[in-house]
């Protein structure tokens, strides 16, 4: 008892001095991965994050008397964190769309970006963002950028960060890439194989997001950005990044002359509200894909199975070896890391497929292994007799196996089977890691834009048992079939 | 002719026939008669090319199988042999998956490359036969073990085999369904087959095997008519089976 209490004066003691001596604190979010020149892991020092956003929020945080304090976080899940205060702000170049502004509140703008398309250096086809009509565009998911790709009707896929997105454009897994400037002149400007195409276009605004609730911190935040754009702090940051331009002048000077700042009503041309029917259509072309995956990796798993199974089961020593050492690897290793491989390892060796293919025979091999094993066990249950009486009926083996095991193996076989394919059709959603359009991607796209975990979840719940359950009642179909077989006589006698 | 002449089989140092040698005439039948481990089934996986013989040789008319041949000859006789010769294992081993028709024509279509539909009429021919023509649609998981027998030797002789072997089989039937057996066995054999029994009930081999071959690890003890081997056994280990064996 005695412990316990002197245990609490100890933590309350802690809590008084941490609020008395110690400082308040900011804690803001943003995305460090493929971050630059936001805020990103200091190549010279990994324990570090540096960038211009940090450098800004620390003279911030300085304007308001507290402490910056930076919670790493994903840049799709941004807004979902602020609301469960895993941290206060976010500062990640966050633009005042519309759909946001539903969710959350936004400060006074402290930037002004502009866009900037990239193709490959080699492709003289596309000029402008008018010429990608029918191009694969690619960019960063719920941005300005991904908006006026929606807009126009352009096909675009959604990235996490800029470094994949300009990786699949030279491998021409795109044809061009959008992102904002800053983004653009830091990954993509010095690289040989990738050139601007066209000017920056398009202004928006960057804005830093607080909960609906925060009013008092929204007014220290605007009067901190007031604050550091007047007394020169953040034109000094901005230079030393290079981003310092004409478009920041001209939306300073007014801040600067005690005037408003610009109105974010001024710059919300890229805005795009939710829409109920466009979710929808997008759930259904990703539902699509999703099938596309699912059924094309099963041909696979079903076809190589078959020849592991056989190798490892009846093969000389070697094949046995080389199959055993296939099964291993593929259940022995994450699907998500082999996807992954497959996706950025092997254009190494330069073999670039796109996403869904990627995906399509990742996890047709991965799942081989699995089906391999079910195959296996269901051969080695059909009895050494039935080899025998098909060979003294004159047959060869491959004639026994074809006409004789491998029927009976396949009714054995079947329940499992349906069982792999099931979690198959489930496991389509690591193909989210390679950017590919699937109903995984889809809902957490359309939820992070919207807000609508919820109704977005039934719905994309509703498309998975759409397409999982009418398989697994067709394997119970056909599972009956060849039980009946079996018993048909008993049933007759049961009911004569 | 079916002739076996100093046939001999080893497991590694363990030798399970130790020169075996024998003639059937056609159109009868011989029963194999031993305790068990005597090494007749041993000598019924020779006779159909299931074991690799290690000594000697098995004639079934024109197919000749020496055990010093090479490989890939002796590979290729072994194939030749098997359409000579049927087998009805004591277990039947029908295939599940197909109905008592699909049993019968499995080989035949697939194997001789008879067509489908004269296949499927010799299948009913032989079914009748049998007495099993009631049973063609259905599927061997609802067959009792007698029923499973019939369809097993309709199968067996519907690839024409010179000589049908039959493993135990009177293990599965009651002495009522043994009678009934014998008697099919031996309307097969006026028919023109030729058989070899393996039993250890000589009881049923009485009524049916023209002669009878006696063996006690893997030697041919005594050969001879049934008549013979029944009433006068020569050597002293025949008498000694026969005595226990009634």
């Amino acid at each position: 008892m005695l412990t316990v209490q002197r245990l609490t004066a100890i933590l309350l003691l802690f809590f008084c001095y941490g609020s008395v001596a110690g400082q308040r604190v900011l804690r803001w979010g943003a995305d460090p991965s493929g971050g630059a020149p936001y805020v990103f892991t200091d190549p010279a020092n990994p324990d570090r994050y540096i960038g211009y956003e940090k450098e800004m929020v620390d003279a911030l945080a300085q304007a308001m008397g507290r402490q910056a304090e930076f919670v790493p976080s994903d840049w799709e899940t941004l807004v979902s964190a602020l609301q469960r205060k895993s941290f206060d702000v976010i500062v990640n170049g966050l633009e005042p769309t519309g759909d946001r502004a539903q969710q959350i509140l936004f400060s006074k703008p402290y930037y002004i970006f502009q866009l900037q398309l990239t193709v490959r250096r080699d492709d003289n086809r596309i000029n402008s963002i008018d010429d990608c009509k029918n191009r694969s565009v690619g960019t960063l998911a719920n941005t300005a950028a991904s908006r006026l790709l929606e807009q126009r009707g352009i096909p675009m896929r959604g990235y996490a960060d800029p470094v994949a997105a300009y990786r699949d454009l030279e491998l021409k897994r795109l044809d061009a890439v959008i992102f904002d400037v800053p983004a653009e002149a830091f990954y993509a400007r010095n690289n040989p194989k990738l050139k601007p195409a066209g000017a920056p276009f398009t202004r928006g605004l960057y804005v830093i997001g607080l909960r609906k609730d925060d009013d008092a911190l929204k007014a220290e935040v605007d009067a901190a950005i007031d604050k550091i754009i007047v007394d020169g702090t953040l034109e000094t940051i901005l230079k030393k990044w290079g981003l310092w331009n004409d478009a920041q002048v001209e939306f300073q000077a007014p801040i600067r002359a005690g005037k408003e700042s610009a109105k974010v009503e001024e710059y919300t041309n890229t805005n795009v509200t939710f829409n109920w029917r466009e979710a929808l259509w997008r759930l259904t072309r990703a539902a699509a894909v999703t099938v596309l995956i699912a059924l094309g990796s099963m041909v696979i798993a079903v076809t190589l199975g078959l020849p592991l199974a056989v190798g490892q089961w009846k093969g000389p020593a070697w094949l046995r070896g080389l199959c055993t050492i296939y099964v291993e690897f593929f259940r022995g290793t994450p699907v998500l890391v082999q996807l992954l491989f497959l996706y950025f390892g092997l254009p190494v060796i330069g073999i670039a497929m796109p996403g869904w293919l990627t995906a399509l025979v990742g996890l047709g091999l991965n799942y081989a292994a699995y089906e391999s094993q079910v195959y296996r066990a269901s051969l080695e249950a059909i009895p050494n007799g039935q080899w025998e009486a098909a060979y003294s009926l004159g047959m060869g083996p491959l004639l026994a196996f074809r006409r004789i095991i491998l029927p009976q193996a396949f009714r054995i076989a079947l329940p499992p089977m349906t069982n792999d394919f099931v979690s198959l059709f489930k496991d389509t959603s690591v193909a989210y890691a390679i950017s590919v359009w699937e109903l995984a991607t889809a809902y957490r796209e359309l939820a992070n834009a919207s807000g609508q975990f919820l109704l977005l979840g039934v719905a994309v719940s509703a498309f998975y048992l759409a397409m999982s359950l009418p398989m697994a009642h067709l394997a119970r179909l056909l599972e009956r079939r060849l039980r009946d077989r079996a018993t048909e006589r008993v049933e007759e006698e049961a009911a004569a | 002719m079916i002739r076996v002449t100093d046939l001999r089989k080893r497991f590694g140092s363990n030798e399970i026939l130790k020169g075996i040698s024998f003639e059937v005439p056609p159109q009868t039948v011989l029963g194999v008669i031993g305790a068990s481990g005597s090494g007749k089934s041993t000598l019924l996986r020779c006779l159909n090319g299931l074991e690799t013989i290690s000594g000697g040789t098995v004639e079934v008319e024109s197919v000749r199988l020496e055990a010093t041949l090479s490989h890939s000859e002796y590979r290729k006789r072994v194939k030749d042999l098997r359409l000579k010769v049927g087998t009805v294992f004591q277990h039947f081993y029908l295939f599940p998956h197909l109905s008592v028709v699909g049993n019968i024509i499995e080989a035949p279509v697939h194997v001789l490359r008879t067509a489908k539909k004269t296949a499927e009429t010799e299948a009913s021919e032989l079914l009748e036969a049998v007495g099993m023509t009631h049973a063609a649609r259905r599927y061997p998981g609802s067959l009792s073990g007698g029923e499973q027998q019939r369809v097993a030797i309709a199968r067996a002789l519907a690839m024409h085999p010179a000589l049908l072997l039959l493993d135990e089989p009177t293990s599965a039937l009651d002495p009522r369904r043994m009678h009934s057996l014998r008697a099919l066995l031996r309307t097969f054999v006026d028919r023109g087959h030729t058989m070899i029994i393996i039993s250890h009930s000589m009881g049923f081999l009485e009524g049916v095997a023209d002669n009878i071959l006696y063996m006690e690890s893997g030697v041919a003890v005594e050969f001879g008519s049934t008549d013979a081997v029944m009433n006068s056994p020569q050597d002293a280990r025949t008498k000694d089976f026969l005595s226990q064996a009634e």
